[in-house]
Order: structure tokens, then C-alpha cells, then sequence
């Protein structure tokens, strides 16, 4: 059962390392702000939470902190990132190769100093 | 046997991560425009989590899970705050 368990690990760290290192490597390499949004929301939802779940097998003293920091990384890390973005499309900063833009017309219509109805 | 192998896996994956971790800090002290060194401060955060969890894998102490909690809590606020602070220009 300890092999088993330590076998579980080992494939769990590495497949996290391997999630923290491509989303590194995206946010170096990417084009614009929001791909690299896009690559870093990869290293929290993958990375860490797969490296908590190698410790939820490898360490059995604290599994119940274990998954309260497993539910608030899968809840906040979303939220943080769809703050940032907001905030750079309400900054001014373009995306590149943009198709549809649906965020223009929320937007315009904050920014209108005329009261709604 | 399997706990040779499990340890060298999580210091190599230590290793790993404070080399990505310098990567970050690099990029914030040199980003492009002011919300890419906000997403390398993100960034900066999740790896140092990363840094704490192996930490606590490779000792097998649960004290660092508290700090790990902690920093993700106040992290979260942080990159939140900060967004609409850049966003508003203005905290409340």
C-alpha cells in the first residue's frame, strides 16, 4: 500500500511541476496580457492543487487543511484572475487578434454619465 | 525504497519551483506595462504556496499548511485589491 501510495505521488508532483513549468513558460512567451492571464490561471488551478492532492496520499496529518486549502485555491485563483483581466480591459490595454467583443458595449454604458431610465 | 524516490521527486520539484519562482520576480522587475508585473505578482504568490506545500511534503510537518493557508487567503485580497485599485483608481 506504501508503494502504491508513493507511486500516486510521484506521478501527482510531477504532472503538477510539469503544469507549473508550461504556465511559466506561457507567461513568458505569450503575446498580449490576456493569454498570459490565460497561462498563469494554469499554475494554481493545476499545479498547486495537484501538488495537495500528492500530500493529501503522502503526509496523513492534516487532511482536513489539506482540502479547505484545495476548495479555496479552485474558488479564489478564477476570481483573481477574472479581476485582473477587468482591469486591464477597463485599463485600455488591447487584446491582439480580437474577434467578437461583447465587453465594449457593458462598458460604454458604465462609463455613460447620463442616468439609465 | 518508494520514500528515496518519493523524496528526491519533491526535492527535485522544490528545485524546480524556486527556479520559476526567480523567473517571476525577474518579470515583475522587468514587465511590459502595469497589470503584466500584477500577474507576475500573482504569480509570485501561487509559486511561493508551491514552495511551502513541497516544504511540507518533504518534512512531513503540517505547520506549513498553515502558513500555506494564510498566504493564500491574504494573496487573494491582495491580487483583488490591487486589480481594482489599477481598474478605479481608487481602493473603495
Amino acid at each position: 500500500m506504501e508503494t502504491f501510495f508513493g507511486l500516486i505521488v510521484i506521478l501527482a508532483v510531477l504532472i503538477g511541476t510539469a503544469f507549473s513549468v508550461i504556465g511559466v513558460i506561457g507567461f513568458i512567451r505569450l503575446p498580449d496580457v490576456y493569454t498570459r492571464l490565460h497561462a498563469t490561471g494554469k499554475v494554481s488551478v493545476f499545479g498547486v492543487v495537484l501538488l495537495l492532492l500528492a500530500g493529501l496520499f503522502w503526509t496523513p496529518v492534516s487532511p482536513g487543511k489539506d482540502i479547505v486549502l484545495i476548495g479555496l485555491l479552485l474558488l479564489a485563483a478564477p476570481v483573481a484572475s477574472h479581476a485582473i483581466a477587468s482591469a486591464a480591459y477597463r485599463l485600455g490595454i488591447p487584446p491582439q487578434q480580437l474577434m467578437r467583443n461583447d465587453l465594449a458595449e457593458v462598458v460604454e454604458k458604465e462609463n455613460d454619465p447620463t442616468p439609465q431610465g | 525504497m518508494i520514500e528515496t524516490w518519493v523524496e528526491w521527486t519533491l526535492i527535485f520539484s522544490l528545485a524546480v519551483h524556486i527556479v520559476l519562482t526567480g523567473v517571476c520576480v525577474w518579470r515583475v522587475w522587468r514587465g511590459q506595462n502595469v497589470i503584466d508585473r500584477l500577474i507576475g505578482a500573482d504569480l509570485v504568490g501561487t509559486l511561493a504556496l508551491a514552495v511551502l506545500v513541497l516544504i511540507a511534503l518533504i518534512e512531513r510537518t503540517s505547520i506549513y499548511f498553515d502558513v500555506a493557508l494564510g498566504l493564500a487567503a491574504l494573496g487573494f485580497m491582495a491580487s483583488i485589491v490591487l486589480a481594482k485599485y489599477l481598474a478605479d483608481q481608487r481602493v473603495l
